[in-house]
């Protein structure tokens, strides 16, 4: 009746932590305006994740990790955890347990899988879009709780689902049609993919799944303050946002990735019936095998702006440059 | 009992009026527990835990026009940022900065407090400390539970079955001299037999949660008249909030009042201890839920423990007006009788009907048909919630036009004056009447009018006055 905690569903946040070694060794140099370690980084991430659990009882949150080749789900609210090291009692009257059983298992996991990396010459490509799928997989179960056998047990509230993405690498154009197709389950499943871009260019499709979610795309000017971008932009819920103004993308680069060398386009030609994009005109869909008329494509060949260099292929195949 | 705010977002809490009241120099104090603050924290509303989580971490103050700046130009946002604003300001959280230059910061002492909530660390102490891992006889969960289950629903039940002839386990003395001093039973006959009052009888059917508060906010004015140190008693009830159910925490570093609380708290069912003299203390699940919503008493069945449904809801309600309730708590039952006629009683299993007769008898007790209405929908069965809308309609709409028949009839008690010798002294009167407000019905054929009996002397006085200028008429009938 009077309790203000019960009258909205509690909030989940799906934290994505992009933990590309060579990124963030880059992102500490001290050749950058301001350098930004990993370390500093994690540990003002706890302190923004502790604000929104701070926030609600029942405010949860899942944080996976994105490495070079795999990703990986380090912590949840669900999880029971082992107390692995029992402090003294006195230092364990100074902090709220909640927040250290989550602080010191994050911190835990995130050492054991950096410390797990491969040293190789070259660095795998970081799986991000396979974090962000497993995301919306654990979302999905939580907004969705299977029916249980016994009918009579009430199912709790649904929560408000969110995603956080922490980005430090660059597009990866070959994670394009799977990420376009993890912001469509998203947009099903109203979930809002927030992004922040801690270091390097701007990230076209992080862009547009932050657009395309109804989320917000920052990338904050003075990274030292990371801690107030955090608690001012990413903290907030959806239900807040309709009150408070949220920085707004001025402008979006919607551009795609064609299917067949996956590069990144300015002007693509699309497959009338499947909608596929390419970067040349083919005479075949490799999609969905449709043959185009022959006038047609000496039409649209006579009429391309500037002929690529790889225009000539016209493999079926995948072949990824880069 | 619930303090409407006006903002859309829901209720305020309950506590919050209370903590308005207090000086700024007892908050302060409050404000040095980093739980404390985490607690009052979570007691406010989203929009006011927004603004104090953006100004948490600035060093400098922020002007509130450029704060305000970022509210979106809409007139319900506008409202609502300005009601949050004052409501942090009379914590005291904000300090209130005179005049058009205002700017917007956070209290020195909570921020610094809140911010070693958030990151942890320090020597406060604040989140209870827990007792030596020494003792093997730990204790566990569902044993805490069935204690608090059992202390709390003997309150409850001794209220529900006070005056009905019953004699159910006597809660302990504090426990009933809070009950008579919160209103919620009074002393009848003059005797030390206690009697539930109306406002008890509206209590039994609010939710375990609110139940909870307004029971701890009367002790906490009770705390006030009994002289003990208000900040240590709302800084103790912070910490058990905090707390971990299912962990020991030693009571050696709690200072006088806390520990005095500690024999209070243990009676209302909210801490455990092995004995008096114990020197560890148990949080129940009453305790560490004050300032969540999760369901403060895990199962509301007998504490038998196997059933666990009855906490989600036991009720079936049909179109017919019957009801059958999956109980065999003595207390869920006592509280259906309220306003049911029970029909037939089997082991898990209670029918009954809501009659114009059990009802009109509890809208007699002073319980509303809002509220049996919204006691019937939170403990609905879970088979119920399928419905929409949950409840029947017939039998909602029913349950109020019982209410409106009870107040088809408005007595009013006053006096009917009439006789008046001319149509210009009713008129005086009358006018007269009506600037005091009291005039309830009046017919100018007539020449009568019936006024309230507060206003009855006034209006002789008035009458005499007249009749001294002139020789005018007035006579009074009840």
């Amino acid at each position: 009746m009077e309790t203000t905690v019960s009258d909205s569903p509690p909030e989940h946040l799906s934290l994505i932590i992009d933990l590309s070694p060579t990124q963030w060794h880059l992102s500490s140099l001290d050749t950058n305006p301001q350098p930004l370690s990993l370390r500093l980084f994690i540990s003002q991430v706890l302190v923004f994740l502790n604000a929104h659990l701070a926030s609600r009882h029942d405010n949860t949150i899942a944080v996976l990790v994105a490495l070079p080749g795999k990703n990986v789900m380090i912590y949840s609210s669900s999880d029971t955890i082992e107390e692995s090291d029992h402090q003294s009692p006195l230092d364990e009257s100074n902090t709220y347990q909640p927040f250290r059983a989550m602080n010191s298992a994050v911190v835990q996991r995130i050492d054991e899988e950096l410390g797990a990396q491969e040293h190789g010459e070259t660095e795998a490509p970081i799986g991000l879009v396979g974090a962000l799928t497993k995301a919306l997989c654990h979302i999905n179960r939580l907004t969705h709780p299977t029916a249980s056998a016994n009918p009579s047990i009430a199912v709790p509230t649904p929560p408000n689902p969110r995603i956080l993405i922490f980005s430090v690498s660059p597009d990866l154009s070959t994670a394009y049609i799977p990420l376009m197709n993890s912001i469509f389950s998203a947009q099903k499943l109203k979930v809002a993919i927030d992004v922040c871009k801690l270091y390097g260019e701007d990230t076209v499709f992080l862009q547009q799944a932050a657009h395309l979610t109804g989320g917000l795309y920052v990338n904050p000017e003075r990274r030292d303050a990371l801690l107030q971008y955090l608690a001012m932009c990413f903290l907030p819920s959806t239900a807040i946002r309709r009150v408070l103004g949220m920085p707004t993308q001025d402008h979006v680069d919607f551009r795609a990735a064609c299917f067949c060398h996956k590069n990144i386009i300015d002007i693509g030609y699309i497959c009338s019936v499947c909608l596929s994009i390419f970067c040349s005109p083919v005479p075949v869909c490799s999609t969905c095998r449709t043959k185009f008329p022959i006038k047609t494509l000496q039409r649209l060949m006579l009429n391309r702006p500037s002929p690529l260099s790889n225009g000539h292929q016209r493999t079926a195949s995948p072949a990824p440059q880069r | 009992m619930a303090v409407l705010d006006p903002t859309p977002s829901g209720a305020q809490h309950i506590l919050l009026p209370f903590l308005y009241s207090q000086s700024q120099t007892s908050l302060t104090r409050l404000y040095t527990r980093p739980s404390a603050c985490l607690a009052i924290y979570r007691l406010l509303s989203p929009l006011e835990r927004q603004i104090i989580m953006s100004l948490l971490w600035l060093e400098s103050s922020v002007p509130a026009s450029v704060f305000a700046s970022w509210v979106h130009p809409n007139k319900v946002a506008k409202q609502q940022y300005d009601t949050a604003i004052s409501s942090l300001t009379r914590l005291h959280i904000i300090p209130s900065t005179p005049g058009t230059l205002a700017k917007l910061l956070l209290h020195p002492t909570f921020k610094a407090s809140f911010r070693t909530a958030l990151t942890g660390g320090g020597t406060h102490q604040s989140f209870g400390v827990p007792a030596d891992k020494g003792e093997k006889r730990s204790v566990n969960v569902e044993f805490l539970d069935s204690y608090a289950v059992e202390r709390w629903e003997t309150i409850l039940h001794y209220m529900v079955s006070s005056g009905t002839g019953q004699s159910p386990v006597r809660p302990s003395q504090g426990v009933l001299y809070l009950l008579q001093r919160s209103g919620l039973m009074s002393a009848f006959g003059g005797g030390s037999v206690l009697r539930i009052t109306s406002a008890g009888f509206q209590f039994l059917l609010h939710p375990p949660h609110s139940q909870l508060w307004d029971l701890l906010l009367q002790y906490l004015h009770m705390a006030e008249e009994r002289r003990m140190d208000l900040v240590g008693v709302l800084s103790f009830l912070f910490m058990l909030s905090t707390m971990e159910l299912g962990q020991d925490y030693s009571t050696e570093n709690l200072d006088q009042t806390q520990n005095a609380m500690l024999e209070d708290l243990r009676d209302y069912g909210l801490v455990w201890q092995r004995k008096t003299s114990s020197r560890r203390f148990h949080p129940t699940r009453l305790a560490t839920t004050l300032t969540s919503s999760l369901p403060p008493l895990p199962s509301s069945t007998t504490t038998s423990g196997t059933d666990h449904v009855a906490s989600q809801g036991f009720i079936i309600l049909e179109t017919n007006y019957r009801m059958y309730a999956y109980t065999n708590n003595p207390l869920q039952i006592a509280v259906l009788n309220l306003f049911t006629t029970l029909k037939s009683r089997f082991p898990n299993l209670i029918v009954g009907a809501l009659t114009r007769d059990s009802v009109r008898k509890a809208l007699s007790n002073g319980i509303t048909a809002e509220q049996i209405v919204s006691y019937l929908t939170t403990h609905a069965h879970p088979q119920m919630r399928k419905n929409v809308p949950l409840l029947p309609v017939t039998v909602q709409d029913q349950i109020r036009l019982w209410e409106r028949e009870k107040n088809r009839v408005q007595a009013d008690e006053g006096f009917l004056y009439t006789g008046f010798a001319s149509q210009i002294d009713y008129e005086y009167v009358l006018n007269y009447a009506r600037q005091l407000d009291v005039v309830v019905w009046e017919n100018a054929e007539s020449r009568c009018f019936f006024g309230r009996a507060d206003g009855h002397e006034s209006i002789k006085g008035y009458v005499t006055r007249l009749r001294a200028d002139a020789n005018g008429g007035g006579g009074q009938g009840a």
